[in-house]
Formats: structure tokens, C-alpha cells, sequence
């Protein structure tokens, strides 16, 4: 069945990467022949994290860097929904970076798409954990004196089984890397280069394209050094694509209550189910 | 008095706490406030003192927590969700006793809400947020001159009391511009602080900071010392403005930017003939009580006003204890009572 996704007038500045990487997400979900009362989308607080009111999809807006926790309950819940994670760098590394590193830790089936514009956008341009050593920002004026996270490289250290980095300004490419991530079984990570307009003048949509290149077609993604490798490469260059594939057990599947049979949230429980476990007490 | 210089609410309080002597500041980005930040990431390299942008409001206070048991003056701000992600540390603070100033420039909430103003934080910060029998000092200024006054204090109440004092704003405060005058130099309360983690020099035992106390005797006792010092804290440090309520036919209870509006609406009601009072908390705990006490007979009742849906209503309640009708008037949401719909309140009780 073809649908197509109904978008909403966003408050995103003119310019700003996040229409690419919602455009993008429309036509993954739309090639991927996704309804959306199939997938919900899961979101922390920030400009990123505005996408499931701009999309017509299941949407869960929660809490500043806390976008994996609940995206974690909804998976477990209804295994049969698409569960997507959109948000920030802020977001995701710093103010979540607990969860992020537990979520992969877990192996939950989602696809956590990461905008990756180097800066708090909604709060008007303070450093975020991916901002550069001494990039001058809003509030650091003296530029930003520690290292950045390396998202990808900690991914695959804490051992994620799907690993790509995206830019908002290939909209062909940030597709099918969408549509990889979510049908990936287990915690795929997009991280997503995505220019903010306003509030980093460093990191622009020209530096990102001057610096970018595609892995090529002959690169094994299997291969866990050379993706470490590649996930420390972000500089001069920065590659994009799949850096690192391998199929891993997800949470669920560990569990045959959550694997066998139908969604928790539509099994029809009643009180003799707890007879079996009462008479182990008897 | 000194320097006098036109400056928003936030940072005013940013200039205070360096003025008051505090050189360690922790923060993280959340509107209305993120300007003390901004201020002190200024500031803080010129008077030889640390700013930093922690990675979450949690670290930011822990931050403080670490500070503060070096024995140094420390401050981090906040807005309400931020400001709830402190409340666990909050709560160790006071187990600890240890001194720290938190700003928290309200918000409305539940949840993330909006960023327009509110006072519907009264709760968390006066009847313990955290976890255990604790207490907090709640400064509520009403001015950009009563947020740098009342900064400065904060500090030395939190270092003479070993306590954590909170300085209650909202958007409005915090954004809005006036003139504020400095004084040349601030009293700064010199507190011994011979229990913080400043290295023995092999000259004294080793100080230890902690707030676990697995002995139930020993917890007790350490809960009864604190509920003590919480009862000199009522004694002392109660703050109430009270203005215009002998022979008042109505007294409204309102605070921070509220009462401002109320100062208002007592011009408009005197043309009118009605002759209205206030009392505005200024320190929310310790509560005014006795100023209530003293004109609870005085007005045919009482109406609190607040920004959320009646969280002072009850301490202004409890202080009364049933001497006089208390009403209630709140806007939610970030909506701002004007004066006419306050004005139209206290009509509707001098008819009944
Ligand atoms: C607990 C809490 N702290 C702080 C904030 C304020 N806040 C909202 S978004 C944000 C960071 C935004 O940066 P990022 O996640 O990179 O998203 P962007 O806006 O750049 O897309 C912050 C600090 C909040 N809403 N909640
Ligand atoms: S501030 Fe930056 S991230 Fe936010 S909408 Fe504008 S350009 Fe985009
Ligand atoms: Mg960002």
C-alpha cells in the first residue's frame, strides 16, 4: 500500500538541515511502505527532537536527552511498531549519554537517528559534546577547551551492531542509510551531519560537503577495525555510509515471552494466568 | 551605595554571587536563565574564578556538591525540569550540610511545559523536592535590585547555616532590565569551615564528607540536629514585606513578580474605595507566619494570588489556621494575572 506522510509547517530556521533529514525520513518511510500506525517516533527536547510535530506518524515527545529510555519501553511493549529515535547531539550524547551508552549496551531493535549540527541549536548556541576543540561558541568565547565525542567510535566500542553516518545535504544517500537503519534488527545509529544555519558558523553546509566522501563499494562494513578506524576519521575527511554491519541477538529476542507470540500490549491477560504461578507455591 | 547600572534579572544574580564572593559556577542551558551562564562565562575568567557548562543539570550540581565540600563558595542555576534533576543532589547537600546556592528561574510545567513565567515550583522548594526530612532556604525577590540584594544573602546564609538556599525567580524577573545599585562592598559572613576537605597538612585528622549514616541512633541524632538548625533558621532569617495592611478590607498574599502586579491593583482599589493590603513572603521557607498571625483579624479575608493553581494558598492556610476566610486566584501556563481580573477578586469578596 503507498501512503504518503502529511507534514506540518515546522519553526525551523530557512536553511536548516533538519528539512533535509525530515524529507529524508518521509521518503524512508514512504519506500519502506511504512503506515504510520506502524512506526512511532521518539524524541528528547531540541530542534531535532521538534520531528514528530512536523511528521504525521505515532509520535512520543519526552524528556531533554532521555529519548531512549522510553523508546526502550515502547519496543518492548509492541515489538510490531517501527521505533525511531530523533534527536539531537545535546541531546543524545550529552544529556543522554547514560542512556545511549546503556541503550546499546541492550540491543533494542530501534533506529536512533542522531542531528548532528556540532551545537545546542534550541538554546542558542552553546557547545554540545561533538562541538570541535576551540570552536568559539555563544558561551564558550574563549573557544571550547575539551575533546569532542567520537559517537561513532563509542558506539562500536560499547558494541553497536549497525554503525553509519549520514550528512542532511545527500538526501538520496541519508535515504537509503534511513532505510538500512530501520530495518536492521537491533539499535542502529545515523549520525547525521546537519548544518545549523544560525548558530554554527563553523560547521556549515559547505564544510560538511568539502569534507565528506563515500565509502566505497568494495568497503567491509564487517569489519570492526577498519569501522573504528573510519569512526575516528572526521576532519579533512569525514566518510559517510554504513561504517559498520553485523547481525547481534536483540533484547528482545533473548526473551521468549517477548519473542513468541503476540505484542504485551495486545495479549489479553486474565487472572487464571497467575494460577500456574501460584500453585508453585503450593 | 555604588555603581548603578541598568541589567537584566539574570544577570544580576550572575554579578551578585561574584560580588558575594562565589568563584565556582556549574550550568547547563535552559531557557529563561541561560544568560547567568552566558554572564558568568565572562565574568567568572576575570575574577579568577571557574565557569563551566556541565554535561547535564545532575553534574552540574554534583559539581557544586564537590565545591562546596572543598570548602568553596559554589553556585549553578536552572529552570524547573533541570532544576527536578537536582533535587536528588539537593537532598544529599542537606544531608552533608553543606552551603550552595541554586538559582531556579520558573518555568510552567508539568512536564517540559512552556517557558513563560510561573510560580509553580512553590512546592518542590519549600516542602523538599528530594528525598528525606529536609530543608531549604527560598529567597523570592521581586526586583532586579531585591535579586542582587538577596543573592549576596543567599551566600552567607548558606555558609553560616551549612544549608542550601534557593533564589525563586521567573522569566519575568529574570529577563526584565532596571536599574540596580551596587554597594561598594558586600558583607561577606566569614564562616569557619574547618570541616571542608582542604588538605591536613599532616597538622589535623582528616575530614570526612558524607551523608550516610547507617546507625539508626546515630541518624537520628544527626536528623535531630538538623531539624535544630532548621528551627534557628525560622527564627532568624524570616523575610516579609507587608505593606498597606492596617485597616485593610481584603489582604492579598502574594509573592515575586506577583506581588508587583498587587502593588498595582492596591492604587486602582483605593481609587475605588477599597483599601487593600499585601503581604509578600519574601523568604517562602521560613514562612511569614507571624506576619499572618498579626493581621489575621484585620481584613474581611484574604485572597493569595500565584502564578499556578495554589501552592503558597496553603502555608497562607496553615499561618491563618482558620482566623479568617481565605480565597485563591491563579493563572496557569505562563498566563499573567492583569490587575483588573485581581481588582475584580477582591470586589467579588467585599460583597459576600
Ligand atoms: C532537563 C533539561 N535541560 C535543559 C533543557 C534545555 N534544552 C532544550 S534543548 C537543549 C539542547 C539542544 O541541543 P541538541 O540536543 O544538540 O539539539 P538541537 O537543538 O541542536 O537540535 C537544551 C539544553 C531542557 N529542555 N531540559
Ligand atoms: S537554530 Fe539551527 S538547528 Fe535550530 S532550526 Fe535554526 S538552523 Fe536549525
Ligand atoms: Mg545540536
Amino acid at each position: 500500500m503507498n501512503y504518503e506522510y502529511k507534514l506540518y509547517e515546522p519553526t525551523w530556521c530557512p536553511g536548516c538541515g533538519n528539512y533535509m533529514i525530515r524529507t529524508a525520513l518521509k521518503m524512508a518511510l514512504e519506500g519502506l511502505g511504512i503506515e504510520p500506525h506502524e512506526a512511532v517516533i521518539v524524541s528528547g527536547i531540541g530542534q531535532a527532537a521538534k520531528m514528530p510535530h512536523y511528521i504525521k506518524i505515532n509520535g512520543f515527545n519526552g524528556l531533554h536527552g532521555r529519548a531512549i529510555p522510553p523508546a526502550i519501553g515502547i519496543k518492548l511493549s509492541n515489538k510490531n511498531l517501527k521505533v525511531i529515535v530523533e534527536s539531537g547531539d545535546g541531546d543524545s550524547y550529552g544529556e543522554g549519554g547514560n542512556h545511549f551508552i546503556h541503550g546499546i549496551r541492550r540491543n533494542i531493535d530501534i533506529a536512533h537517528f542522531v542531528h548532528n549540527n556540532q551545537i545546542y541549536g534550541l538554546t542558542k548556541g552553546q557547545a554540545s559534546p561533538t562541538t570541535a576543540m576551540g570552536h568559539k561558541t555563544t558561551l564558550q568565547y574563549d573557544g571550547v577547551k575539551i575533546e569532542p565525542i567520537q559517537p561513532l567510535a563509542l558506539a562500536l566500542t560499547m558494541g553497536a551492531g549497525f554503525v553509519a553516518r549520514g550528512f542532511s545535504g545527500d538526501i538520496q544517500r541519508l535515504v537509503s542509510l534511513m532505510k538500512e537503519a530501520i530495518n536492521y534488527k537491533g539499535y542502529a545509529l545515523v549520525d547525521i551531519l546537519q548544518p545549523c544555519v544560525v548558530w554554527n558558523k563553523v560547521n556549515t553546509f559547505s564544510w560538511y560537503r568539502d569534507r565528506v566522501y563515500y565509502l566505497p563499494d568494495d568497503y567491509d562494513y564487517t569489519n570492526k577495525k577498519e569501522a573504528m578506524e573510519k569512526a575516528l576519521e572526521f576532519g579533512d575527511r569525514i566518510p559517510i555510509g554504513i561504517l559498520y554491519k553485523v547481525e547481534k541477538e536483540t533484547y528482545g529476542d533473548k526473551f521468549d515471552f517477548i519473542k513468541k507470540g503476540l505484542p504485551l500490549v495486545d495479549r489479553e491477560l486474565n487472572p487464571l494466568d497467575a494460577e500456574k504461578l501460584m500453585n508453585e507455591f503450593i | 551605595m555604588g555603581e548603578k547600572l541598568l541589567m537584566s534579572g539574570n544577570e544580576v544574580i550572575a554579578e551578585a554571587a561574584i560580588r558575594a564572593g562565589c568563584r565556582f559556577y556549574f550550568g547547563y542551558p535552559i531557557t529563561p536563565q541561560t544568560e547567568i551562564a552566558h554572564y558568568l562565562a565572562k565574568r567568572m575568567p576575570e575574577a579568577g574564578g571557574t565557569f563551566l557548562q556541565a554535561e547535564s543539570e545532575i553534574a552540574a550540581i554534583n559539581m557544586v556538591y564537590g565545591a562546596s565540600a572543598a570548602g568553596a563558595r559554589a553556585m549553578t542555576s536552572s529552570s524547573s525540569p533541570g532544576i527536578s534533576l537536582k533535587q536528588e543532589c539537593i537532598s544529599y547537600l542537606a544531608g552533608a550540610e553543606l552551603p550552595a546556592v541554586i538559582v531556579n528561574i520558573v518555568r510552567c510545567g508539568p512536564g517540559l511545559g512552556g517557558i513563560l513565567p510561573a510560580q509553580c515550583d512553590y512546592f518542590q522548594a519549600v516542602k523538599g523536592g528530594g528525598h528525606g526530612d529536609y530543608k531549604m532556604v527560598v529567597l523570592a525577590p521581586c526586583s532586579v535590585q531585591e535579586l542582587y540584594e538577596l543573592t549576596v544573602e543567599a551566600f552567607n546564609i548558606a555558609d553560616r547555616y551549612r544549608v542550601t538556599v534557593m533564589i525563586m525567580g521567573d522569566g519575568i524577573l529574570g529577563q526584565m532590565m532596571e536599574i540596580v545599585e551596587f554597594r561598594d562592598e558586600e558583607e561577606i559572613f566569614n564562616a569557619d569551615k574547618s570541616w571542608a576537605l582542604t588538605g591536613t597538612g599532616m597538622k589535623r585528622e582528616n575530614n570526612f564528607i558524607t551523608s550516610i549514616y547507617i546507625n539508626p541512633e546515630v541518624l537520628e541524632a544527626h536528623n535531630r540536629k538538623l531539624q535544630q538548625k532548621y528551627r534557628e533558621i525560622e527564627r532568624n532569617e524570616c523575610r516579609v514585606e507587608v505593606y498597606n495592611c492596617e485597616n485593610a478590607d481584603v489582604i492579598v498574599a502574594a509573592f515575586g513578580t506577583v506581588a508587583r502586579i498587587v502593588k498595582n491593583v492596591i492604587k486602582q482599589a483605593e481609587r475605588e474605595g477599597i483599601k487593600v493590603g499585601l503581604i509578600r513572603p519574601i523568604t517562602l521557607w521560613p514562612f511569614p507566619n507571624e506576619a499572618f498571625l498579626k493581621y489575621a483579624q484585620v481584613p474581611r479575608a484574604f485572597l493569595t494570588v500565584e502564578l499556578n493553581a495554589g501552592q503558597m494558598l496553603e502555608d497562607v492556610k496553615l499561618a491563618l489556621n482558620g482566623a479568617n476566610k481565605t480565597y485563591f486566584y491563579g493563572r496557569m501556563g505562563g498566563m499573567i494575572p492583569a490587575q483588573k481580573e485581581i481588582l475584580d477578586e477582591i470586589k467579588k469578596i467585599m460583597e459576600k
